[in-house]
C-alpha cells in the first residue's frame, strides 16, 4: 500500500531514494539508541564477559574460551535449575492460561453486578511482586500461616509448602500464577468481547449447548488472543525473580534456583560474571529458541477473522 | 516533503535534546541538595564536613542505627553523617565495588564479616589501625573476642559494629513437661539428642530445629576447634582449600543426621522469621539462633524462654563461638576531612552509652563492654536475664584461629554451598558425601578466585 | 438465563474472587494486628488498631516515597508513549529496506533477560553520572519492544485510505502521525500507558540499584527496608507497607479498568 503512494514522488536520485530510509531513521532514532545503548550493548557485553573469569572487582581477569560453557553444561547445579526453570514454565503457563480463561469466560456473563467481579479479577494486575511476594511468604508460613491453618482444621498433614524440595516449586508458581492472572483476564477478557455476538445467536438457533459453543465458537475466535499470551506469559515465567528471591532464594536444595535466579546469585553474590554471563546466554536462547517455536507451530493452530 | 523531514529532524532534535539536558544531572533534582555532592551540602551549612553512611539494616536495625546517627549530628556541629540503606550485605557490596577507592566512594561502609578478606584485598580501604595509632586511641576497651575477628596480623582493620554470636534458645515449659531440668540444658550433641528425643511429640513438637544457613555449621565447627579452610583457616595466607569436610564437620553434619532421621528435628528452611514463629508457637523445644534474636523470642513466646550455649561435640573442650553480623569500614580516596568526620563517628558509635543504647534496640552485642554497666543496661538484664548468657559465651571464649573465624574472599559462595548441603542432608543423602559436595564448590570458588587475584 | 445457571453462575463468581482476593484481605487483617496475634495465627484481628500505619509512616518517608514512585512511574510512561509510538509509526507507515529485520531485532528485546543486562546497565548509570536521579530510574525503560509491538498491532488496522487522504491533502508525515494517527489510536496509548506505569511502579531491583539515597526512592524500596534480617521482623507493619504500597495501583486500575481491557485487546490481537 506504502509503495504506490511512495512511487508517486519516487525520483531517480540515491538521495531521494533512501528518503524513506532516512525518515523512517529518524523516529526509530530513540527507540534504536535507547536499545543499543541498555539493551544490546550489555547483551554484548555480557557475551564478551562469558569466555572469561572476572576478578573480584567484576572485571575481565583472564581468558578461558568456552570453559565456562563446558562448566556449565558438566554442572549438576545448572542442570538442576535448568530442570527447575522448565518445570516451572509447565507448571506456570498452561495453568495460568487455564484459570485466566475460566476466570473470563465466567465474568464474561452478562449478571448483574459483573463490574465488581471483573475489577476483582484484573485487581492482581496492580499488585507489585515484592508486596505480594511477601503476603504469600505469611500464607505459605510453616507455622503460622493460613494454608497450613487450614490443613490442620481439616484434619490434614501441614504441608511444608516452601520448605519441602518436592513442594517449594510448586509453591511459587501458585503465587506466580496469581500474580499473572490479572494480566491474562483482562486481555482474554478483551478478546471474549470482541467475538461477534450473533455466532452465538445462530448457534443457540441451531440448539448448541454451552459446552459446543465453547469448543466450536468460542476458542477457536479466541485463537488470537490465546496465542498472545501464551507468548507472554511463557517470556515472563522464564524471566521470573522476584518472588524467588522474596519466597525461597532459590533454595530448598536448589528445588527453585531458576536460571534468572541462578544469574542473580552468581553476579550478585558470587562475583562471578564470568559463568553468570554464559548463564545468561544459555537463557537467551532457550527463550528464543521457545519462541521461534511457538510462532512455527503455534500460529498455524490460530484461526484469525 | 520537505516540510515533514525538517519536522520531524526537530522533533528528533528536541528528543536528544531532552536527554542530553537529562544528563547534565541537574534538572529533575526534587531539592537542592544532593549529599552525594559535598560542595552543596557544605554550602548549606557552612563548615560542616558531610559524609555518608551505607549500611545494610532494615527493620528493627535501621531504626536504631537512625536514631543513633541523628544523636551524633546533633551532638556536635563539625559533622553530618548520612545513614544510607543499600539493600541486602550483598546488594550493598555490588554497589561499594563500583564506585570503591574513588572520591564517589562513601565514607563508611557496613560490610558483612564474610565480606572482611575481600574488603582488605580491595584496597577500597583505610584500615582502622592507621587511626587508632594517629589517635592513640585505646582498643583494650573494646571486646577483646569481637577485635580478634576483624584483627588481621595484629592490624585493627574494621570497627566491629553489629555483632552477634549464635546461642541455643529452648522452651522451659516443654522441658518441665518432659521430665527436664529447665536449669539444666543439654550441652553436649548427645545430651542435645538424648534431650530433643524427650521433648519430641510426634505430629505436635520436634525437639530441635537450626536454621539452614552456613553461619551456624561454622560456629558448630569453630566451637571444636574445627577450622574451614587451610592456612591456618585463612590467617595465615590465602586459604587455597576447604577443610571444613573433616572430622568435625562430619560431627556436626552426624548431629543433625542422626537427629533428622530419628524424627526430633524440625527442618524450617532458610528464613529467620520461620524458624522464630515455629519456637514462639511451641512447634520446635530447642533451636539455634542468632543472640540478637533472644529479646524477640522471649518477648512473642507465651512460654518460659531458656538461653544456653551453643552444643558441643562429646569427648572435647568446648572452644567457644567465632563472631558473626557486620562491621564499618572507611573509604581510602575521599577527603582527608571526610576520614576525619568517619574515624570521629566511629569513636561515637563505640562509647558505652551508644552501645548501650544498640545493645538494647537491636539485641546486638555492645562492642564495649563497659555498655553493660550503664543503668539502661542493667535494667534490661533484670527483665532478660537471658541476655547474660550470650555475653558469657562470648567472653569464655578460648582464643584460637578457629574461634576468630575463617578468612575467604569467596565465603559467601560458600555458605550457599553448605546451606545446599543441609537443604541435602534432611532430604535423606550420606552426610560424607554432601560435606564433600560442599567442599569441592568452594574449592573451585576459591580456586577462581586465587587466579584472578591480581 | 435460567434461574439455576444463574445460581451457578454466581456462586463460580463468588468462589473465584474469594480466593483471588483472599491474598490481599489476609494482608489487610494482618496489618491491624498486634505482634502476638500474628503469631497466633488468627486470621481476624481483636481491635482494628492502626498502630502499624502510624509506625510504617514514622519509619520511613513513605509520602516522599509514594511521590518519587508517582513521577518515575509517570515519567515512563510518557517516555514510552513517545519512543514507541514514534517507533511503531514508522514500522507501519514508511516502508524502507531492512524494515522487517530491525523490527525482529526490536522484538528480540523482549527475550533478553533484564536480570542479565543489569550489571552492565548498572555501570552505564554510574559513567553517565545517573545514579540518584530520576533519568537513571526511567530513561532506560523508554524503548519497549511490547509497547512497540502493540501500537504497530493497533496502526495496522488504520484504513490505509487515511494515509492517502493526508497525501493529497498535503499533510505532511508528521502532522499526519501527530494529528491523526495519535488521536485515533487513544485507547491504545491509554492501554500501554497504563501498563508501564504498573510495571513502573512495581520495579524493585532496579531502582535499588541506582538510588544511594531518599531522595528519588521509590515505596517498594521501602517494602525491602520494613523487613529485617537477623532481629525479627515486625509483620504487622510490613503488612501495613504492603497496603499502603498496593492501594495506588489498585485504585489507578479500579479506575482504568475498562478502558485498560479495551485496548490491550484492540492492540495485541488484530
Amino acid at each position: 500500500m506504502k509503495e504506490s503512494s511512495v512511487s508517486l514522488l519516487a525520483k531517480s536520485s540515491i538521495w531521494k531514494k533512501s528518503l524513506n530510509a532516512r525518515t523512517a531513521l529518524l523516529y526509530l532514532f530513540p527507540s534504536i539508541l535507547l536499545f543499543s545503548v541498555f539493551v544490546f550493548y550489555p547483551m554484548f557485553r555480557t557475551i564478551y564477559l562469558s569466555f572469561f573469569l572476572t576478578d573480584q572487582h567484576g572485571s575481565a581477569a583472564l581468558f578461558v574460551g568456552l570453559e565456562n560453557y563446558t562448566y556449565l553444561l558438566e554442572s549438576q547445579a545448572f542442570r538442576n535449575s535448568i530442570k527447575a526453570t522448565i518445570l516451572f514454565v509447565l507448571y506456570t503457563v498452561p495453568a495460568g492460561v487455564i484459570l485466566a480463561l475460566f476466570l473470563a469466560l465466567i465474568a464474561n456473563e452478562k449478571l448483574r453486578g459483573i463490574g465488581f467481579f471483573r475489577t476483582i479479577y484484573s485487581s492482581t494486575m496492580g499488585i507489585s511482586v515484592a508486596a505480594s511476594s511477601v503476603v504469600w511468604l505469611f500464607l505459605f508460613h510453616p507455622s503460622v500461616g493460613m494454608f497450613n491453618r487450614f490443613l490442620s482444621l481439616m484434619n490434614l498433614p501441614e504441608v511444608q509448602w516452601l520448605l519441602d524440595p518436592d513442594w517449594a516449586l510448586l509453591s511459587v508458581s501458585i503465587s506466580t500464577i496469581w500474580l499473572n492472572t490479572g494480566f491474562s483476564f483482562l486481555i482474554l477478557l478483551g478478546g471474549l468481547q470482541n467475538i461477534d455476538g450473533y455466532l452465538y445467536e445462530s448457534a443457540k438457533i441451531d440448539g448448541a449447548g454451552y459446552w459446543y459453543q465453547l469448543r466450536r465458537i468460542t476458542i477457536p475466535m479466541l485463537s488470537p488472543t490465546l496465542f498472545f499470551i501464551i507468548t507472554i506469559s511463557l517470556i515472563n515465567a522464564f524471566q521470573s525473580f522476584g518472588q524467588i528471591d522474596i519466597l525461597t532464594k532459590g533454595g530448598p536444595s536448589q528445588a527453585t534456583n531458576l536460571i534468572v535466579y541462578s544469574i542473580y546469585r552468581e553476579a550478585f553474590v558470587n562475583y562471578q560474571f564470568g559463568t553468570a554471563s554464559a548463564q545468561a546466554v544459555f537463557l537467551f536462547l532457550c527463550i528464543l529458541i521457545v519462541t521461534i517455536l511457538q510462532f512455527k507451530f503455534g500460529e498455524r493452530k490460530v484461526h484469525y477473522q | 516533503m520537505k516540510k515533514n523531514v525538517r519536522l520531524l529532524f526537530l522533533f528528533s532534535v528536541i528528543f536528544s535534546m531532552m536527554l542530553m539536558a537529562a544528563c547534565s544531572n541537574n534538572e529533575s533534582k526534587p531539592e537542592p541538595s544532593n549529599p552525594n555532592d559535598e560542595e552543596e551540602g557544605t554550602a548549606e551549612s557552612p563548615g560542616k564536613v558531610e559524609i555518608n553512611f551505607w549500611h545494610a539494616m532494615s527493620g528493627a536495625g535501621q531504626e536504631a542505627l537512625d536514631s543513633i546517627v541523628s544523636d551524633f549530628n546533633s551532638s556536635q556541629d563539625k559533622y553530618t553523617v548520612n545513614a544510607e540503606f543499600q539493600g541486602s550485605y550483598e546488594e550493598s557490596l555490588t554497589k561499594l565495588r563500583s564506585v570503591g577507592g574513588t572520591k564517589d566512594a562513601p565514607a563508611i561502609t557496613q560490610v558483612f564479616e564474610v565480606g572482611t578478606k575481600f574488603m582488605i584485598d580491595s584496597g577500597y580501604i583505610e584500615p582502622m589501625q592507621s587511626f587508632i595509632d594517629k589517635d592513640n586511641y585505646d582498643l583494650s576497651q573494646l571486646e577483646e573476642n569481637i577485635l580478634n575477628y576483624y584483627r588481621v596480623d595484629g592490624k585493627l582493620y574494621s570497627m566491629p559494629f553489629n555483632s552477634s554470636t549464635p546461642v541455643m534458645i529452648y522452651n522451659k515449659d516443654a522441658f518441665k513437661e518432659a521430665g527436664l531440668d529447665p536449669e539444666k540444658p543439654p550441652q553436649t550433641f548427645n545430651e542435645v539428642k538424648a534431650a530433643a528425643e524427650k521433648l519430641t511429640k510426634s505430629g505436635e513438637q520436634y525437639g530441635f530445629s537450626m536454621l539452614t544457613y552456613g553461619w551456624f555449621f561454622e560456629q558448630l565447627l569453630a566451637t571444636q576447634g574445627g577450622l574451614y579452610v587451610n592456612e591456618e583457616n585463612g590467617r595465615a595466607g590465602d586459604a587455597t582449600e576447604a577443610v571444613f569436610n573433616g572430622e568435625e564437620g562430619l560431627r556436626v553434619f552426624n548431629f543433625l543426621n542422626d537427629m533428622n532421621k530419628a524424627g526430633t528435628f524440625g527442618n524450617y528452611g532458610t528464613n529467620w522469621d520461620d524458624i522464630r514463629a515455629a519456637f514462639q508457637t511451641g512447634k520446635v523445644a530447642m533451636y539455634m539462633d542468632s543472640s540478637a534474636g533472644v529479646a524477640a523470642a522471649v518477648n512473642n513466646s507465651p512460654f518460659e524462654v531458656g538461653v544456653a550455649f551453643i552444643p558441643y561435640a562429646d569427648d572435647i573442650e568446648r572452644q567457644g563461638v567465632a563472631i558473626g553480623g557486620a562491621s564499618l569500614w572507611m573509604s581510602k580516596g575521599i577527603a582527608e576531612e571526610e576520614q576525619e568526620a568517619a574515624w570521629e563517628f566511629m569513636k561515637y558509635l563505640t562509647t558505652p552509652e551508644v552501645q548501650a543504647k544498640w545493645h538494647i534496640g537491636t539485641g546486638y552485642f555492645a562492642i564495649n563492654p563497659a555498655a553493660y554497666d550503664e543503668d539502661i543496661v542493667k535494667a534490661e538484664w533484670e527483665k532478660y536475664p537471658q541476655f547474660k548468657v550470650t555475653v558469657d559465651q562470648l567472653q569464655q571464649t578460648k582464643p584460637s584461629v578457629a574461634t576468630q573465624g575463617a578468612l575467604i574472599s569467596v565465603f559467601p559462595e560458600s555458605r550457599q554451598q553448605i546451606v545446599t548441603a543441609l537443604e541435602n542432608l534432611y532430604q535423606g543423602a550420606d552426610p560424607q558425601e554432601v560435606l564433600d559436595q560442599a567442599a569441592e564448590g568452594s574449592n573451585r570458588a576459591i580456586e577462581i578466585a586465587n587466579k584472578t587475584k591480581k | 438465563m435460567s434461574f439455576p445457571k444463574k445460581i451457578v453462575f454466581y456462586f463460580l463468581l463468588l468462589f473465584s474472587a474469594f480466593l483471588l482476593f483472599f491474598p490481599v484481605m489476609y494482608a489487610f487483617m494482618i496489618s491491624f494486628m498486634t505482634g502476638g496475634e500474628i503469631m497466633q495465627g488468627k486470621f481476624f484481628p481483636q481491635t482494628f488498631t492502626f498502630d502499624n500505619y502510624f509506625r510504617v509512616f514514622e519509619r520511613l518517608p513513605l509520602m516522599k516515597y509514594l511521590i518519587n514512585s508517582f513521577v518515575v512511574s509517570a515519567g515512563v510512561m510518557i517516555g514510552q508513549l513517545i519512543v514507541c509510538s514514534m517507533a511503531a509509526y514508522a514500522f507501519v507507515f514508511i516502508s524502507f529496506k531492512g524494515r522487517d529485520f530491525i523490527f525482529f531485532l526490536f522484538i528480540s528485546t523482549m527475550m533478553i533477560p533484564w536480570e542479565a543486562t543489569m550489571i552492565p546497565n548498572f555501570f552505564t548509570i554510574q559513567k553517565l553520572d545517573w545514579t540518584n536521579t530520576y533519568q537513571g530510574l526511567t530513561v532506560p525503560f523508554f524503548a519497549l519492544a511490547f509497547g512497540t509491538f502493540l501500537l504497530r498491532q493497533h496502526f495496522k488496522t488504520i484504513p490505509k485510505e487515511l494515509f492517502e487522504a493526508s497525501q493529497i491533502a498535503g499533510l505532511s508525515r508528521f502532522a499526519f502521525f501527530w494529528r491523526v494517527i495519535l488521536p485515533v489510536s487513544k485507547t491504545s496509548l491509554v492501554t500501554l500507558g497504563a501498563y508501564g506505569f504498573l510495571t513502573t511502579w512495581n520495579m524493585y531491583l532496579w531502582p535499588l540499584l541506582v538510588t544511594n539515597n531518599d531522595q528519588v526512592r521509590t515505596v517498594q524500596i521501602g517494602l525491602k527496608q520494613l523487613q529485617s534480617q537477623e532481629v525479627a521482623t515486625e509483620w504487622g507493619v510490613v503488612m501495613a507497607g504492603v497496603i499502603v504500597v498496593i492501594i495506588p495501583t489498585l485504585l489507578l486500575l479500579f479506575i482504568g479498568q475498562k478502558q485498560l481491557q479495551k485496548g490491550l485487546t484492540q492492540g495485541a490481537l488484530k
